[in-house]
């Protein structure tokens, strides 16, 4: 293997923190709140290619596909969210949408 | 026998229950019909029994409790002293049963009254006939809340409640230390039988028999009233004035001599025992007595001169004269039963006036009430040939028998009473019935008068049952003789004569004392001086040698003061405060950390990103160490 795995989880560390930073920060849009999740999603999928590559089993990719298969149904749904969303409220901001809260 | 003894004590019973179960729906009239009719029965079969009395018996009827080695089974005991007492129960009983239904006549709830008269007759008898010292303690515990129940009979008056309730609380002080008494025999005897208690007396040292007789001893004053536990029957008049005659008189407050009577073979063997009760009843004696003299309340007279009749007859118990003690306690029965039916007749017929001042004139207005009430007194104050003056002087004879210091001071402390006795009495009779009066009087139903006739002949021919040695053989001294041992020395006729003789002497000097002061013209002058406000000794005897205020600051403000620390300082400043905090403390934890769950999407994302920030830190922790 030429790149070593470490390399691979530190480019996969880094991109879930990006990932993340830009999830809790950016939430004056919804959208890239899930393009946030996205990133670290595919963080993961890149540990798992990595942790496949380097010992040499199918399981990393395999689930590396598995995610991909839900990373896209997901998103398909979300979307379908955010629109519905921005119809009810005329926003994409999360901070608006605190029904959740009692009272 | 084994029939007669069962009825004796199911009839009682089976009336009270049916009173007490089904009464408020029978009209009035059964319900008394009820009452009276088994107390009456069990009369009857008293009299059968004692016709078919030859020795002791022993009678056991169910098993009650057993547990290992301890038993104490519904068993009966029949001798010559409960069968004295259980004749004289029964038949007292049912005379005032009848006067009840009298006197009763305007009152309410006629249901619980019988009621809870048929159920003091049936404790009283399990009392009197009980074999060992449980089911004794069972009939001690239910007459003490018969008269509870009585005493506060009329309850919407909290004045009547509070009677009753310190007449529960007194003498559950001395009913504590009985009970300790009764668990401590078991456990130095191995058996609650009293006969075979006081057959084992030789067994232990003395000094245990003295601790446990002074333990019996307390038992017997809270209930027999006796100093230092005897507050709690003058204001237990308060009842209804048939109840105060049954319970207060007659029967209950006896029920300590009797004790003492039926324990007397064990403790006759430790001297301290039988003069701590000589003591207490002597002084007794003397102090109830001498608050009767001044006392204005009719009924209050009569509860004053019964705590010191009963301090006569624990006298007797402690000089062992156990006969005397038993005679002057079935002629006391009768004579103060006879004088507390004689006052509810002259309080019914005076409207609910109690006051003996404002009485007067009721000789001839009500004669058949004077001429029995005459009766009583002269047996009361012991005036011979009565009853009262042989069983009384039998009591000092015997005290005088016994000799030495402290038995012939206890003999000049009984003798000053006596005056004092006859005193008080001539002078509740010249007060109610002397003088004139205009009062109008109200007429009684005829059954409350005839029912003081039988008891004035027993009260005045009484004394026949037990004459003294120079007349005649007692036969009641023979008959209790044939189970009981008598302990008291014996007198030569002529020291006996010259007692007696001394005895007559005083209660005639107190007779005269009464005339001088309140007979004839000399009775409106005392009734004008009563007017004022009592001052200096009078004062001092009408409220019982101050003993309630003395009791109120040793026992009950220090109580009360306690009461009141733990429940506004421990129960309210300590227990609920800190609860209190607590709760309030974690609302306001709760309310803080409610503000977390504020909806929005970023602060749960944060919080959500800062705990995996704390696990992973923790986790990293723990792998670089």
């Amino acid at each position: 293997m030429i790149v070593p795995i470490e390399h691979v989880l530190i480019l996969a560390g880094i991109l879930f923190a990006l990932g993340l930073v830009c999830v809790l920060v950016w939430r004056m849009n919804l959208i890239m709140l899930l393009i946030g999740i996205e990133v670290m999603l595919n963080a993961a999928m890149l540990a798992f290619v990595g942790g496949a590559a380097r010992w040499g089993m199918a399981d990393g990719q395999v689930f590396s596909l598995v995610i991909m298969a839900l990373t896209s149904a997901e998103v398909s749904l979300a979307l379908a969210m955010v629109v519905y969303l921005h119809r009810r409220k005329r926003t994409v901001d999360a901070d608006e949408f605190d029904t959740l809260k009692d009272s | 026998m084994k029939l007669y003894l069962t009825l004796i004590l199911l009839l009682p019973l089976l009336g009270g229950a049916i009173n007490a179960l089904v009464g408020r729906k029978l009209p009035r009239r059964v319900c008394e019909v009820l009452a009276c009719a088994s107390v009456w029965g069990a009369f009857v079969c008293t009299l059968l029994a004692f016709a078919a009395y030859r020795a002791p018996v022993t009678v056991e009827l169910a098993t009650w409790l057993a547990d290992f080695d301890f038993t104490a089974g519904i068993a009966l005991y029949l001798d010559p002293l409960s069968l004295v007492m259980t004749l004289m129960i029964t038949f007292v009983c049912g005379l005032i049963h009848l006067y009840a239904v009298g006197y009763m006549a305007g009152e309410g709830s006629p249901a619980r009254f019988f009621a809870l008269l048929n159920l003091f007759v049936f404790a009283m008898l399990v009392l009197i006939l009980a074999e060992n010292l449980p089911l004794l303690y069972l009939g001690w515990e239910g007459v003490g809340f018969c008269s509870y129940a009585l005493i506060g009979f009329w309850y919407t008056d909290p004045k009547n409640a509070t009677a009753g309730r310190k007449a529960f609380i007194t003498t559950r002080v001395g009913d504590t230390a009985f009970g300790i008494g009764i668990v401590w025999c078991f456990q130095l005897f191995q058996t609650e039988s009293i006969t075979q208690i006081n057959q084992m007396g030789f067994l232990m040292p003395v000094g245990v028999i003295t601790a446990l007789g002074l333990l019996f001893l307390a038992g017997a004053m809270g209930k027999s009233a006796q100093v230092p536990l005897m507050v709690w029957l003058p204001d237990a008049m308060a009842g209804p004035t048939p109840v105060s005659a049954l319970i207060h008189a007659a029967t209950m407050v006896t029920a300590g001599v009797y004790l003492m009577a039926r324990m007397s073979p064990l403790f006759s063997a430790a001297p301290v025992v039988m003069a701590a009760v000589a003591v207490t009843g002597a002084v007794t004696a003397f102090y109830g007595a001498s608050c009767a003299l001044v006392q204005r309340d009719f009924k209050r007279v009569l509860a004053y001169s019964t705590i010191s009749q009963i301090g006569y007859m624990m006298l007797g118990v402690g000089a062992g004269a156990v006969t005397a003690a038993t005679f002057h306690l079935l002629e006391h029965a009768f004579f103060k039963a006879l004088l507390f039916l004689g006052a509810g007749c002259v309080i019914a017929a005076l409207h609910h006036e109690q006051d003996i001042f404002k009485m007067g004139g009721l000789r001839r207005r009500m004669p058949l009430t004077f001429w029995a009430f005459l009766a009583g007194a002269a047996c009361l104050a012991g005036l011979p040939p009565t009853g009262g003056f042989f069983s009384k002087d039998a009591i000092l004879a015997a005290v005088w028998a016994k000799g030495g210091l402290l038995y012939g001071g206890l003999f000049g402390l009984g003798l000053l009473a006596a005056l004092l006795t006859s005193f008080y009495t001539f002078r509740m009779v010249y007060l109610v019935f002397g003088g004139e009066g205009l009062k109008e009087v109200h007429h009684n139903p005829r059954i409350m008068d005839t029912m003081l006739l039988p008891l004035a002949i027993l009260g005045l021919l009484g004394g026949f049952i037990h004459l003294p040695a120079f007349l005649a053989d007692g036969w009641l001294g023979r008959f209790l003789a044939t189970s009981l041992t008598e302990g008291g020395a014996h007198l030569s006729h002529v020291e006996e004569m010259v007692v007696e003789a001394v005895a007559a002497l005083v209660a005639l000097t107190g007779l005269a004392a009464a005339h001088l002061r309140y007979g004839g013209l000399r009775r409106a002058a005392r009734i004008e001086a009563s007017a004022a406000e009592p001052r200096g000794i009078t004062a001092f005897l009408m409220n019982g040698w101050y003993v309630d205020n003395l009791y109120r600051i040793l026992f009950i403000r220090p109580y009360e003061a306690m009461a009141s620390f733990l429940w506004q300082r421990v129960d309210e400043g300590v227990i609920d405060d800190s609860l209190d905090r607590l709760a309030d403390g974690l609302g306001k934890t709760g309310q803080g950390l409610g503000r977390w769950s504020c909806g929005r999407v970023s602060v749960y994302l944060l919080s959500f990103g800062a705990g995996l920030a704390l696990i992973l830190g923790w986790l990293a922790w723990g792998w670089l160490i």
